[in-house]
């Protein structure tokens, strides 16, 4: 046993003494075959030949040798690793270009699988993630609500499928102290919150069912860079004082490092560390209005019940509870949501195809590899030959080749990596703002382990054919051919044409594609908003409550604050709203309309908002009818309200809405309890991509003021001039009050096209990428069969032959390849239509002006990389290419 | 050349070690001496041989040793270790065994 490794060892470190030893033993051996037979009485030439003859092949000797040494294995792959370095160096240009290629593909690839591995694969920052479940309401008119707190509390109450259920909502504070006010991103949440998540604070507690009860809510607890940033880790913060929004709330936790957000719907923040301080969620009010919805549920399964079983459980309370508030309850069903898919669920199929195309883009560098090696195996032929004839089996020439492809896809892949490196950074910032997980998305090991996977997989795929189709070589015939010049059979030929129309068809695949998504993002950008986003600077306001107890104070601010902006040098006009378009707002109330009844089981429904008098016009949103709020509309006076476009058109169709009557009582009786209809404004939807503008309503803010507004400036010349002027106009007001969010609707309106923007920029890249692949096989091809066909041009020439000709022979021929690739792809794009359907904005999958378009592009540029072997086969010179011959 | 018989592995095997039981050689002699002995029905190939050899000497049944040869040549020799002949003892029997059971059942069909 010892004896053996001892010579497997020598074998293989003292390995060209090892190999030395066994060329002299076996030239011994020839030697002493040699003299036997001149003794015999043969002439020195006849017994050399003899003993070659009866020696046998001495390539295969040698090589059974070393397999019976042991080592073969290593030393082979040694071997093979050498000779290859030898090949590739002797080649630069070949060499620079696959390896090249090959970066640039797989480097794509790992940078997407980066963000595949850490949105989609890595499991969610909590414990037992699969068993945690957003919950939601879901309505004939609205597919996800959010829950009302006190069926939250109900279901809470009965559940029995559940370890615990929690509740939160985004309530952002103001913390003021040391230096300027700053506003920290915040959220109410019930107690259990964290249990559910399966998180415990660092120091500290949670909070409990007493917090829930108003009055207890002065109670805070913050996160770990808070603790870090402003309190210096002090252990001792656990019941001290912080002051926000102008009150003092007790600290009775520090929740770690990595307690990550389970991200939610409305006014959502970022997935990650992005929540600052968690405040008690108080239940207060009358338990049986069930109307407004503004919580999200989130719950931990028990273990063993499946999300199925709880949504039948949920929907079976929710049916009791419609039993019990016929008037708030009825016409719900429950969600049951399992977390991870509605942490991925919208940006997933968006990756998927992503990842298709970059996957197209690695197929067709493969192909393209494939087929430069396989027009250097013919040049190799010569060679191969040689160690066919010597002796060397079949399978050694095949495994040196597939060594050689091996050796550039690794080398490849290792630039690759670095390529990745620096996408993937790239990548995390194009991201859309709303992307999940992105804090997620690193270069790691997964990521790496994938990178050498597709370098091996893409070295053997294009390895493996040129490979086994050179092993085929006849060593005669390929040695007497070689001393012409090389030429390839007809089979491989057939071969890489077959691959050049792959890698044209998938390349015009991306294309179409790239086309889809760039007529999708320029049919957004070019869409009518309903309001003008240029010239228009945005800023939020929160006044806190302890100040501003009362309503008319806070109206009071924003009525103030509105005319001292509107007064400013190079404003146009400013208003305040409750929101800003485009920005994911989206609460709803229900109401009465006058004269109409409603479905059973449904109700009428609308957005709500708050606008000041200047709000339309700073936006740009355009009235239709009525007029627009005035400073007249105030208590006291009506109570007014202005509706959009797609309100009057549900509610009052064809007879003018202005001076209808809505309300939000059930059962309105006095004048007061309704609401008229002052103005008609234009629509503004959602989101771009949202199919029409919901019906929308707004309130005067001096009728029913709230606290929490966005404010618009219109300016005439550059907005970001009126910074400084909001800045002091609220300070002048109020030195106390943080203006957060400060932002060119410009931006606002940008971030909204993000995620096409995104789309439409990866695959274009992708289908860039696949373009020059796709001609660079054209070329290589086209350039490789002019060679081939020198002579054939030299005789057309010698006949006669004008150069325009044979241009016109060569370009015929890179049609002939181009046109059945492209048909190939624009048949593929076409079936795959349905998948990219959701990512698409009015523009059909197969619309024939991108199919047309990208057409002619791939046969333009086809027709480019062959014009150059086409000038070259028009110069043939006759007599330089028939003397060859 | 037609009263030769190519020889499977094990044989080969057999014969290297039974042929340097009478002393150190070199590679031609096993295979000259082969020849010789079975009266030219068997013969090593050199294609067989050296891999026989590097394999039995991995095994540590034959050492070898780098020597000159009667014409002052350097060649490597190979000599039968401890191992070895046991090796060859073991192998020898089991080779007897085996051709008496053919024979036996050759004639007794």
């Amino acid at each position: 046993m010892l004896d053996d490794l001892k010579f497997r060892v020598r074998a293989l470190f003292h390995h060209s003494e090892v190999e030395s030893e066994l060329d002299e033993e076996l030239r011994f051996h020839f030697d002493r075959e040699v003299q036997k037979y001149i003794a015999r009485g043969m002439s020195e030439q006849e017994a050399r030949r003899t003993a070659r003859m009866a020696f046998g092949a001495h390539e295969q000797a040698k090589e059974d040798c070393r397999e019976a040494r042991g080592t073969s294995f290593i030393e082979l792959t040694l071997d093979d690793a050498k000779y290859a370095i030898r090949q590739l160096i002797g080649n630069p240009t070949f060499s620079i270009v696959m390896i090249l290629t090959l970066a640039l593909s797989i480097g794509a690839n790992s940078a997407l699988f980066s963000v595949i591995n850490g949105v989609l694969l890595k499991r969610l920052p909590y414990p037992e993630p699969d068993r945690l479940v957003r919950i939601f309401l879901s309505s004939h008119e609205f597919p996800k609500f959010p829950l009302n707190p006190w069926d939250f509390l109900d279901f809470r109450a009965r559940n029995h499928s559940f370890e615990a259920i929690a509740a939160f909502t985004r309530g952002d504070v103001q913390l003021s102290g040391e230096g300027e006010p700053v506003k920290l991103n915040g959220f109410g949440i019930t107690s259990g919150y964290f249990r559910v998540l399966g998180l415990r604070p660092q120091i500290g507690r949670e909070f409990d069912f007493q917090s829930e009860i108003p009055g207890n809510g002065l109670q805070v607890i913050i996160s770990d860079r808070l603790w870090r940033t402003r309190f210096g880790a002090d252990p001792g913060i656990i019941g001290g004082k912080l002051t926000m929004n102008m009150q003092p709330f007790t600290v009775i936790g520090v929740m770690p490092a990595g307690t990550e957000h389970p991200g939610n719907e409305y006014h959502s923040v970022a997935y990650g560390e992005s929540v600052d301080v968690w405040w008690p969620f108080s239940f207060a009010g009358n338990s049986s209005q069930r109307g407004s919805h503004y919580i999200e549920g989130i719950g931990r399964l028990k273990p063993g019940v499946t999300s199925e079983r709880a949504l039948a459980e949920m929907n079976a309370i929710m049916a009791e509870l419609a039993r019990e508030h016929p008037n708030g309850d009825s016409g719900w069903r429950v969600l049951v949501i399992p977390l991870y898919s509605e942490v991925v669920g919208a940006t997933r199929q968006m990756l998927l195809v992503l990842l298709g195309a970059v996957g197209i883009v690695l197929l067709i560098a493969c192909a393209n590899a494939a087929n430069l090696l396989m027009a250097r195996a013919s040049a190799r032929q010569r060679e191969i030959s040689v160690r066919l004839a010597m002796g060397a089996p079949r399978l050694r020439v095949v495994r040196q080749l597939l060594t050689e492809s091996l050796l550039l896809s690794c080398l490849g892949g290792a630039l690759g990596l670095l390529l990745a490196f620096a996408g993937v950074r790239a990548l995390v910032f194009l991201l859309p703002a709303d992307f999940p997980r992105s804090n997620d998305i690193h270069v790691s090991w997964p990521v790496l382990l994938f990178t050498l996977g597709i370098s091996m997989a893409t070295g053997i795929l294009f390895g493996l054919a040129p490979a086994l189709q050179a092993s085929r070589t006849d060593p005669k015939e390929g040695l007497q051919k070689a001393s012409r010049g090389t030429t390839a059979g007809k089979h491989q030929n057939r071969l890489r044409s077959a691959l050049v129309m792959a890698e044209v068809g998938l390349a015009s695949v991306l294309l179409i594609g790239a086309g889809l998504m760039f007529r999708t993002f320029l049919n957004l950008i070019h869409l009518d908003p309903g309001f003008k986003q240029d010239h228009l600077l945005t800023a939020t306001l929160s006044l806190p409550h302890a100040q501003y107890k009362k309503g008319e104070q806070v109206a009071d601010l924003y009525e103030r604050l509105t005319t001292s902006l509107s007064a400013l040098p190079g404003v146009e006009s400013a208003g305040a709203g409750s929101d800003l378009p485009w920005t994911g707002y989206d609460e709803n109330s229900g109401l009465t309309i006058e004269g109409r009844k409603p479905d059973p089981g449904e109700g009428f429904h609308a957005r709500y908002h708050m606008a000041t008098p200047g709000y339309f016009k700073a936006m740009g949103i355009p009235l239709l009818q009525g007029r627009f709020f005035t400073a007249a509309d105030r208590d006291g006076s009506f109570p007014a309200v202005i509706i959009n476009h797609a309100m009057a058109e549900k509610y009052w169709p064809g007879q003018g809405a202005v001076g209808k009557r809505m309300s939000f009582d059930d059962n309105p009786q006095k004048d007061s309890d309704w609401l008229r209809v002052v103005g008609v404004v234009g629509d503004v939807k959602d989101q771009p991509k949202s199919p029409a503008a919901e019906p929308a309503f707004w309130w005067p803010e001096n009728q029913a003021p709230q606290a929490d507004m966005s404010i618009a400036v219109r300016t005439s010349s550059d907005p970001r001039q009126a910074v400084d002027g909001l800045r002091q106009a609220v300070r002048q007001l109020d030195p106390e009050l943080a203006v957060a969010d400060i932002k060119l609707m410009d931006q606002i309106a940008d971030s909204a096209v993000s995620t096409p923007r995104f789309t439409f920029a990866l695959v274009g890249l992708f289908a860039a990428l696949a373009i020059i692949l796709a001609a660079i096989g054209a070329y290589g091809v086209i350039s490789y069969t002019v060679g081939q066909r020198a002579p054939e041009f030299g005789l057309r020439v010698a006949l006669g032959a004008k150069r325009g000709d044979l241009l016109r022979m060569v370009l015929a021929q890179s049609a002939k390849l181009t046109i059945p690739g492209t048909i190939i792809g624009v048949i593929l794009a076409m079936s795959l239509g349905r998948v990219v359907r959701g990512l698409v904005y009015q523009v059909s999958p197969t619309d024939p002006v991108i199919m047309t378009a990208v057409v002619l592009l791939v046969l333009f540029i086809a027709l480019l990389a062959s014009y150059i072997p086409a000038r070259r086969a028009a110069a043939t010179d006759p007599m330089t290419t028939l003397r060859t011959e | 050349m037609t009263g030769r018989i190519e020889l499977p592995q094990g044989t080969v095997d057999l014969l290297i070690l039974r042929t340097l039981m009478t002393g150190p050689q070199h590679g031609w002699a096993i295979s000259e001496r082969v020849q010789q002995v079975s009266s030219e029905v068997l013969s090593i190939r050199q294609g067989s041989l050296y891999p026989a050899l590097h394999r039995l000497e991995r095994r540590g049944w034959i050492k070898a040793k780098w020597g000159s040869s009667d014409n002052n040549r350097r060649a490597k020799y190979y000599e039968l270790t401890r191992s070895g002949h046991k090796q060859l003892e073991t192998e020898a029997e089991a080779w007897r065994k085996l051709s008496i059971a053919v024979e036996q059942v050759l004639e007794g069909a």
